[in-house]
């Protein structure tokens, strides 16, 4: 019996073999059909997972001949795979729809600096790593979604503004731990210190319509329920609600629009998905073009229609929607900070309350 | 008796060794270097919860399952033959599905509350996301763990027992409560220990309804603070925890006797009449239908109105099917392995259990570690599609090897010792009577393991997620992604795809444990 059991075992990881080997083989060959596939591969560990990002690699391959290999993770996932296989790793390129954890993965040693002029070109000093190591390659803003019957813009135009009396019972936000949250909360600690930062956190606690639950589209639709007043939301779940081909996600944003509050008067709070060339990329040239590519036109451009996310570079072509919106300054927070007061974020969460 | 390592004996050692390497990572890891983690404070506020949670659960599976038990097994009424194996059904969808579909129904901005809101002007207090809403979620998604053991001991209770009480005075009710209820009382508490296990370890549901427990808790340490050390500290007592409810759970099995089949009558069932067997079918009408029919329906009604990603969706369907089958043929074959070799011995299989009743992002530090040791070891293989293959499905063997274990283990009990001891004098070897006799007579409950484990995968996220191999996915993992991006139209799709091909096997098994008792002919 035992022995029958191992021979269907093995005999089902052949058809197993037989079965998936040509599959990816044939995934790779069905992407390249503009180009024969002759530049070889490229290995991608990413943590985003967006229809966006597959166009990408697509054109990526069409224009190259490189074939991408991917592996989507969630953030710490990634990171303790890196961590594990450490010079053994085959990744070749990094990429992570959160500055905070960009950071950690620099400065665990997993990113290894480089120049390049292209990408230095394209991409604004503030979205490039000061060593070298990553870049941001879209940017989201953590702004408020706001009631336009019961809620004024000029009330919402300053993130103190949502931790005021005026908002009591009226604020509906996700749990701390949303990474949205946590690097929203590194601005403030590093913009406005550690003591104004909890006392704004106790704000916003007093002010919750209900405790923190939910994803950010949840948060917008309980404005539109008329829970809460105001939300805080990344833009583009409130652009996708805006264009879905649900009715009842476009009547959602009927009465329910985007205010853009700053920090300091100076702008709003925006993370970055990031991107890097991996510390033992096996294939590093085809990482390096594959990294241009990201910053290049054609990416820009599809990151802004896909996803609705705001380009890094300056000569990207936005859909309207997108655009309407992508004059509001950033707040100028250096890109080190978002992964420095990870800890202190959530120590200041926890002591204010706020689940 | 003086111990020898057999052939048999060393390969079971061997087995157990894959189970066993994923948990003392665990604890090498939460030996090391202390880091940032999350206050006592917040520590203490997630044991309660989890507590509180695990009560209600367990409390709510409790009623749920042990009414819909006892009335299947002991009464008549329209329907009982069809709803004694459709009662198994939720089974079938993975908590999480349930919590995706009770989340979005009963949302502010849901169907439910907005045409509440719309017609008497005021919100109902009807919040998922919430300690009560969670409860309700896993009672409904874990009862058929109670329904299923307890409807197993009541059918295979003789009625002699309840004949002598009731020649000694007792009417129907006395002789419920005093002899057949405390005769199985210990499957009860054993399918309540099921539930609250499956409670304890779960983190897909619990963080959807934003219920913050020890297990989601050793996430957030891990996600926030990226200490794996403090990650599995916090874990460490959701363990311990998990070895109570364990021993709670094998206390409750049937000893083995070797008296009683001779004089063997079923329980006599109870004819509900009118009105009162129309009440036994709606209850388990109901129970069906809040567990399965409509948080499915829901979510399907949403993916109707969504995109779906038809290829991606068969690749992933057709990944989990096959992994699904080797994993669960060759966790079937190590768990029998382990079950022929420790027949005499308890430790090792309740050693083994504990991975399963650990929390998935747990194991999944634990299967990390070792696995960090192979690619650096072989760095060459670390790009190779079948070593990745291959770790993966060690990584669900050493996970749900328990599962595979327990039932083996009970099927192997079945063959009296005295049977084995014969075919021994006969002048077979160990390995030949474990070929010979015992396997042939335990084939049955060799099946249900490999079918559980394959259940089991068709779930499975912590693992698959950290050791896929390039350009893998699972239905699980897809579900989890449109879920997390906030399109659960999209996550609809993958979601019910498992419950679709769950079904079956869920019905074979259910069908598996009726013929496995002498009382049930349906």
């Amino acid at each position: 019996m035992i022995k029958r059991l191992s021979t269907a075992a093995l005999l089902a990881s052949s058809v197993l073999v037989a079965a998936c080997q040509p599959q990816a083989t044939e995934t790779a060959s069905s992407q390249a059909d503009c180009v024969p596939s002759t530049g070889g591969a490229l290995n991608l560990y990413t943590a985003r997972h967006y229809a966006s990002d597959e166009a990408i690699y697509a054109a990526f391959t069409c224009a190259t001949g490189i074939a991408v290999h991917k592996i989507e993770f969630r953030a710490p996932e990634l990171l303790a795979r890196l961590q594990a296989e450490g010079a053994s790793s085959p990744a070749d390129v990094v990429v992570i729809q959160d500055a905070g954890a960009m950071g950690e993965a620099a400065n665990e040693g997993f990113l290894v600096p480089f120049e390049d002029a292209t990408i230095d070109a394209r991409v604004p000093e503030q979205w490039r790593d000061p060593q070298g190591r990553w870049f941001g390659i879209a940017r989201r803003a953590r702004i408020v979604a706001y009631d336009t019957q019961r809620v004024r813009p000029e009330e919402v135009d300053d993130y103190a503004d949502l931790a005021s009396p005026r908002f009591r019972g009226k604020v509906c936000v996700q749990t701390s731990d949303a990474v949205y949250n946590l690097t929203l909360m590194s601005a403030l600690i590093d913009r406005w210190g550690s003591q104004r930062a909890l006392e704004w956190a106790r704000g916003i606690v007093a002010n919750m319509a209900r405790q923190p639950q939910g994803s950010d589209s949840d948060q917008i639709r309980a404005v539109a329920a008329g829970q809460c007043e105001v939300a805080i939301t990344n833009h583009y779940y409130f652009l996708r609600m805006a264009e879905s081909d649900d009715a009842a996600d476009r009547a959602v944003t009927e009465h329910v629009a985007l205010a853009f509050p700053q920090i300091n008067g100076q702008g709003s709070h925006f993370n970055l998905s990031g991107a890097g060339l991996a510390a033992h990329a096996p294939n590093r040239e085809n990482a390096i073009r594959f990294l241009e590519f990201l910053t290049g036109p054609q990416a820009q451009g599809i990151f802004a229609t896909e996803t609705n996310e705001f380009p890094t570079t300056t000569e990207a072509t936005m859909p309207e929607d997108v655009a309407a919106y992508s004059h509001h300054a950033a707040d100028p927070l250096p890109l080190p900070a978002y992964a420095e007061h990870r800890a202190e974020a959530q120590r200041i969460f926890e002591q204010a309350g706020w689940r | 008796m003086s111990y020898r390592l057999t052939p048999l004996r060393i390969g079971a050692i061997l087995a157990a060794l894959i189970a066993v390497v994923p948990l003392v990572a665990v604890l090498v890891t939460a030996a090391g270097q202390p880091g940032d983690t999350l206050t006592a404070e917040t520590f203490w506020r997630y044991t309660r919860t989890s507590v509180a949670l695990v009560l209600l659960v367990g409390g709510g599976t409790a009623c749920l399952g042990g009414i819909a038990a006892w009335l299947v097994a002991l009464h008549d009424f329209p329907g009982r033959r069809l709803f004694s194996w459709a009662l198994v059904l939720p089974m079938a969808a993975p908590a999480f599905v349930v919590a995706y579909g009770y989340a979005s129904l009963f949302d502010v901005a849901g169907p439910i509350r907005t045409a509440w809101r719309t017609a008497f002007g005021w919100d109902p207090p009807l919040e998922m996301r919430s300690l009560w809403g969670a409860a309700l979620v896993m009672t409904l998604a874990f009862y058929p763990y109670v329904y299923l053991t307890l409807r197993a001991a009541l059918i295979s209770q003789s009625s002699s027992l309840a004949e002598a009480a009731r020649t000694l005075g007792l009417n129907q009710r006395q002789t419920f409560m005093r002899v057949i209820l405390p005769l199985a009382r210990p499957a009860l508490a054993a399918g309540m220990a099921l539930a609250a296990m499956e409670t304890l370890a779960d983190y897909g549901a619990t963080s959807y309804l934003t219920v913050q427990t020890l297990t989601t808790g050793v996430v957030r340490a891990w996600s926030v603070f990226y200490s794996a050390a403090e990650a599995a500290r916090l874990a460490l007592p959701l363990l311990a925890t998990a070895a109570v409810l364990l021993w709670i759970e094998r206390a409750g099995r049937p000893a083995t006797s070797e008296t009683g089949q001779a004089r063997w009558r079923e329980l006599p069932r109870i004819r509900l009449k009118g009105g009162w067997g129309w009440a036994a079918t709606l209850y388990c009408l109901i129970l069906i239908g809040l567990g399965l029919i409509l948080p499915l329906g829901w979510l399907a009604s949403l993916g109707w109105r969504a995109d779906n990603e038809l290829p991606r969706l068969i690749e992933a369907g057709r990944n989990v099917l096959i992994v699904g089958a080797v994993a669960a043929a060759f966790t079937g074959g190590l768990a029998t392995l382990v079950a022929l070799g420790t027949r005499q011995g308890r430790f090792l299989p309740r050693l083994l259990s504990l991975g399963y009743a650990t929390p998935g992002a747990v194991m999944a530090i634990g299967l990390l570690a070792p696995a960090g040791i192979i690619w650096r070891a072989f760095p060459s293989t670390v790009s190779s599609f079948l070593m990745a293959i291959t770790l993966l499905i060690l990584a669900y063997a050493s996970r749900l090897m328990a599962a595979a274990l327990e039932p083996i283990d009970a099927g192997l009990q079945r063959v009296g010792r005295s049977v084995s001891a014969a075919a021994r004098t006969l002048g077979e070897t160990e390995a030949g009577v474990a070929r010979r006799v015992e396997l042939p007579i335990a084939s049955g409950a060799l099946f249900t393991a490999v079918l559980l484990v394959f259940i089991d995968v068709l779930k499975e996220l912590p693992a698959t997620m950290i050791l896929r191999p390039f350009g893998f996915d699972t239905l699980a993992v897809m579900a989890d992604y449109y879920a997390k991006d906030e399109r659960l139209g999209e996550a609809a799709w993958p979601s019910i795809l498992i419950v679709l091909i769950a079904i079956p096997a869920v019905i074979w098994l259910t069908r598996r444990v009726s013929h496995s008792r002498p009382g049930d002919r349906t």
